[in-house]
């Protein structure tokens, strides 16, 4: 009998938001749920129905107000935040809707920032990695270039170089081709699958785009997982 | 083609530099607001301490000044440093007579005239630059001699320049000069160039009491001379108080003791300091809540960027660690700029100051003062990011990195 490797687990994950006068708005409640390790699995589902709170709470930016995360054999919930973050830097990499670039740091730069976080790469291999992944996205020749002088299309290409820069065996990626238009959002979305298939690593992707869910090897719908007392087994 | 630039490392204090420079212009103004209070702090303290300093160096050897009655300030201040307006004279035999006191060693008689383009005529004798073992001050010539005592009724109109004055007038040894068409009779003619002695003789023109007599219309017609002032030391110290007594006893004259009336500007001079400390703090508060609004302002614009930072995986203490670096870099760059533009303002202050006749020494270069000033600028500057850094070390990671709509 062969066991799946699970890249994530959750088990009676709850998240809360205080409203204030005692009451609070439960965003997640999922009773037990895994992602399988490789692969792209897609999650899809209305607005406000709680994907990026769980995006949130895997990438470990937020602790959740109950249950256990574990990110491959680390429960998130354990580690203090200082170990949290440097979990997180060295085997997550985060792919955001907006790109959220830095714009006093060129393409290079924003790379090399996340491994100086992360101090998972060698100093003297930052640059030289940095360089080498951009330009395995096609961006050789815009290393130099600020984010502001780079197409959307490029800035989410430099945002998953960043992404990628520390060899995470985890990406995250919150609707990552919505501030594209459909033609780039095709282009990127075929790029970054190759990138990620190539280097086996594990995509988690939230997203309503169709070009999207068309790509994912699974697709989830969090109102299948997100409710009191329901209960999911991993595949 | 695109060159990146090579061999530049991302640390935290780049990160921190990077920043600055991403939002150049507010951290350049920033950075020159910090600068022109910090000018204003070592302006303010060199030109003071100068002039104190000024005020010591150029004060003279001799221990009683003996005039005209009335104000001991003016009297020292128009002697000593040729400030003020001279005050009204006194006979040649006062002099006479402290020549013939047994109890003084020397005594030295000074009438104060006009001026050649400002600077002052001094009319004296050749004791006025004579070397005595209890005296600090020593005079010497750059080029040629010092004038010859002459007669009453044979001047000479031989003139010993000062160093200061020769250099802005432009007089050298055998030029003759005259300030005024009715004095176009009476040339004096430069026999000498003083080295500078770092007291108002460098800004002084000096010549015979007999040449100064015959220059001036009323004294000519004088039988008995006027003189402005006597420079007095006594053979012993503990014959002063006697001397200083009999003086101020006279109707005519009185003596006064130039220390004291130094001690007299120094506290007039500390009451301006207390005044101008109070300006100075409200100075360097106002650059620090300047510098704390700067911060603060950058640091809640930023929110989404440091959001992103953490979830990039920086940890709490390093975006602390940014914004401290960041403002204390702004610190530094502004102290800089402030202590070496400090120093071109008071040297430019000093500059007015000698041209209008004031005192201003020891404008040094570097002091006890500039490291102090340096090390409290980066300690203030840290104080002033403390509080926006602690805001970006607290900043909520998944409340800010929400898209934006």
């Amino acid at each position: 009998m062969t066991q799946t490797r699970l890249a994530v687990t959750l088990r009676g994950v709850k998240k809360s938001f205080p409203l204030g006068n005692g009451r609070a708005l439960e965003a997640l409640n999922i009773g037990e749920w895994a992602l399988p390790a490789g692969g792209c699995t897609v999650m899809t589902g209305p607005s406000g129905s709680g994907k990026t709170t769980l995006l949130n709470l895997i990438a470990g930016v937020s602790v959740p107000t109950a249950g256990t995360i574990f990110v491959h054999d680390t429960d998130l919930c354990a580690l203090p935040e200082p170990r949290r973050d440097r979990f997180r830097a060295q085997h997550i990499g985060y792919v955001f809707q907006t790109f959220n670039l830095l714009s006093a740091f060129s393409a290079l730069e924003n790379v090399m920032l996340a491994m100086m976080f992360a101090d998972a790469i060698p100093r003297p291999q930052q640059r030289q990695r940095a360089g080498e992944i951009l330009s395995r996205l096609g961006l050789g020749a815009r290393l130099s270039h600020k984010p502001q002088h780079l197409s959307r299309g490029e800035q989410q290409r430099v945002a998953i170089a960043r992404a990628l820069a520390n060899k995470p065996p985890l990406i995250l990626a919150d609707e990552p081709c919505a501030s594209l238009d459909a033609a780039t959002a095709t282009e990127v979305l075929e790029e970054f699958l190759t990138v990620c298939r190539e280097d086996g690593k594990t995509l988690f992707i939230v997203s309503h785009d169709e070009v999207v869910l068309g790509a994912g090897d699974q697709v989830v719908d969090i109102a299948e997982i997100n409710h009191p007392g329901y209960r999911q087994d991993a595949a | 083609m695109l060159r990146e630039r090579r061999g530049v490392r991302l640390t935290v204090l780049t990160v921190a530099l990077r920043s600055l420079r991403g939002r150049f212009v507010a951290s350049a103004l920033t950075a020159l607001s910090i600068a022109l209070g910090i000018s204003l702090v070592i302006a303010s303290v060199l030109l003071s301490r100068g002039i104190k300093e000024g005020f010591l160096e150029g004060t003279t050897d001799y221990s009683l000044v003996v005039g005209a009655k009335g104000s001991p300030t003016q009297l020292v201040l128009n002697v000593v440093f040729r400030m003020d307006v001279p005050t009204p004279n006194i006979l040649y035999r006062s002099y006479r007579q402290l020549l013939d006191d047994p109890r003084v060693e020397v005594a030295v008689p000074v009438a104060l005239g006009d001026a050649y383009q400002g600077f002052r005529y001094v009319a004296t004798t050749g004791a006025y630059f004579a070397a005595f073992p209890w005296r600090r001050k020593v005079f010497a010539v750059s080029s040629g001699r010092f004038f010859r005592d002459d007669a009453p009724e044979q001047p000479t109109y031989e003139a010993v320049v000062g160093a200061e004055a020769a250099r802005r007038t432009g007089l050298r040894v055998g030029d003759r000069f005259y300030e005024g068409e009715e004095m176009a009779e009476y040339p004096l003619a430069v026999v000498g160039i003083l080295r500078s002695t770092g007291s108002a003789d460098d800004r002084a023109i000096f010549f015979t009491l007999a040449s100064f007599w015959e220059m001036n219309e009323v004294s000519r017609k004088m039988k008995i001379k006027p003189l402005t002032a006597v420079l007095v030391r006594p053979k012993r110290m503990s014959d002063l108080p006697s001397l200083h007594r009999g003086l101020n006893v006279s109707t005519e004259t009185q003596a006064v003791f130039p220390s004291a009336v130094l001690l007299t500007i120094f506290n007039l001079l500390s009451l301006a300091e207390e005044v101008l400390t109070m300006i100075l703090t409200t100075v360097v508060i106002v650059v620090l809540l300047y510098l704390f609004i700067s911060m603060y302002s950058a640091t809640l614009e930023r929110k989404r960027e440091i959001a992103t930072m953490r979830a990039l995986g920086a940890r709490r203490a390093t975006i602390l660690g940014i914004v401290l670096l960041e403002s204390c870099a702004l610190a530094v760059i502004g102290g800089v700029a402030g202590i070496l533009g400090g120093h071109g303002a008071a040297y430019l202050g000093a500059s007015l100051l000698a041209a209008r006749g004031g005192l201003v020494t020891n404008l040094s270069l570097v002091s006890a003062l500039e490291p102090v000033v340096f090390a409290s600028v980066i300690f203030l500057g840290a104080l002033a990011g403390l509080l926006p850094a602690v805001l970006a070390y607290r900043t909520e990671v998944a409340e800010n990195l929400a898209p934006l709509s």
